[in-house]
């Protein structure tokens, strides 16, 4: 058997990580900006004295996309990107920024070119379920949980829209791309709503001060 | 934050996928036997691409061949005649992810020793293995390494 060239590269299997060389260069300088401007923001609203949050957060999303759950013939992974949004509000954009440069460092996730769409497509939608479901927070045990599982769901199909938007812009059909992202993450979407919900249900009972709402 | 407070709000995170199996790489990898060249495409370490469009390109980006993996991940063609220029070999492995493998002119044609062999052999066993506990571990250090840096920036500013 005879085995030529050394240049390997990898991509993944039904996840968030756009790889290098799909997208085209307006697609990719528009993610950029918007990711900058997302992460400014960011930096601003952090509360410093509340970092080991925005860093055990951060830590979380960055091992949670390691771990894939085997679905029939295909493989999805989790994302965490709700969880991270419903706790940090915009400081989630330099968390899930971080994260996001690491996987691609350490185990060449997405790429360095891809990583400013990356960033708007999981962390965007980590911004809004935090303006959409905090508020539901803290007035019942059931609306905890509610609001944990809504936050994994929208955080996913809110990711899988605007990927299949930055594939769109480049030269696929928007319509069918979305749909099979969707399709493919429906799974993804249960299984982050059920751990959002169980992980907020659970720390509202033993460390209530991880939620923004309280510290009002 | 007191220090048992971040110990259970790491165990949340560390508990919840417990029963996963780890992630896989999708890789393509391609050679040169009798006039065929051949593919193996792969989600990293056990499962096979199965079904996934392969397109080959030349230099210039021009479209030379076309086929579809089988369900070992395996595809083989025919070199096509009268190519002068290296060959891109692109895996499709679902929407917005992809995996390459170039060929040179050279490869195409000359026979390889078998230290390249086991050179490349040796490159493939490795990008199909999965991240190592040292590259996720040292991940989270710097992850709070950079947050206290910020912390200890943003508190020299306050205090100036």
């Amino acid at each position: 058997m005879q085995y030529y060239g050394l240049n390997l590269r990898s991509g993944r299997e039904n996840n968030m990580h756009i790889s290098e060389g799909v997208l085209s260069g307006p697609v990719l300088a528009s993610g950029a900006v918007l990711a900058m401007v997302g992460t400014a923001i960011g930096l601003k609203k952090i509360d410093y004295d509340r970092i080991v949050h925005v860093a055990i957060l951060a830590s979380a999303f960055f091992v949670a996309s390691l771990i894939h759950v085997n679905i029939g013939p295909s493989s999805v992974h989790l994302i965490l990107n709700g969880i991270v949004g419903l706790l940090l509000g915009f400081a989630a954009i330099p968390a899930i920024l971080t994260a996001l440069l690491l996987q691609s460092v350490f185990f060449q996730y997405g790429g360095l070119t891809t990583l400013g769409v990356n960033v708007v497509v999981m962390g965007a939608p980590a911004v809004l379920v935090h303006y959409l479901f905090l508020p539901l927070l803290g007035k019942s045990p059931g609306l905890n949980f509610t609001a944990g599982f809504l936050t994994g769901l929208f955080s996913i199909l809110f990711s899988s829209l605007l990927l299949g938007l930055a594939l769109w812009f480049t030269d696929e059909n928007f319509f069918e791309t979305s749909l099979v992202i969707i399709t493919a993450h429906i799974p993804v979407m249960i299984i982050e709503g059920i751990i959002t919900g169980f992980c907020i249900t659970f720390l509202l009972k033993v460390y209530p001060e991880i939620i923004p709402v309280r510290e009002k | 934050m007191k220090i048992n407070h971040i110990i259970i709000f790491s165990l949340i995170f560390a508990m919840v996928p417990a029963n996963y199996v780890f992630a896989h790489k999708v890789i393509i990898f391609a050679w040169v036997e009798d006039g065929y060249i051949h593919t193996e495409s792969s989600f990293g370490s056990k499962r096979k691409a199965k079904n996934c469009t392969i397109t080959v390109v030349d230099e210039k980006g021009v479209v030379i061949h076309k086929g579809q993996t089988d369900q070992e991940g395996n595809y083989s063609f025919k070199i096509p005649g009268k190519i002068d220029s290296d060959l891109v070999l692109k895996l499709d492995a679902g929407t917005g992810h992809q995996a390459k493998w170039r060929l040179s002119k050279a490869d195409l044609i000359k026979v390889p020793t078998a230290k390249n062999i086991k050179v490349a052999m040796k490159k493939k066993e490795d990008l199909e293995k999965g991240p190592s506990v040292f590259q996720i571990i040292g991940g989270i250090v710097i992850i709070f390494l950079l947050a206290f840096g910020a912390k200890f920036l943003k508190r020299g500013k306050t205090h100036k």
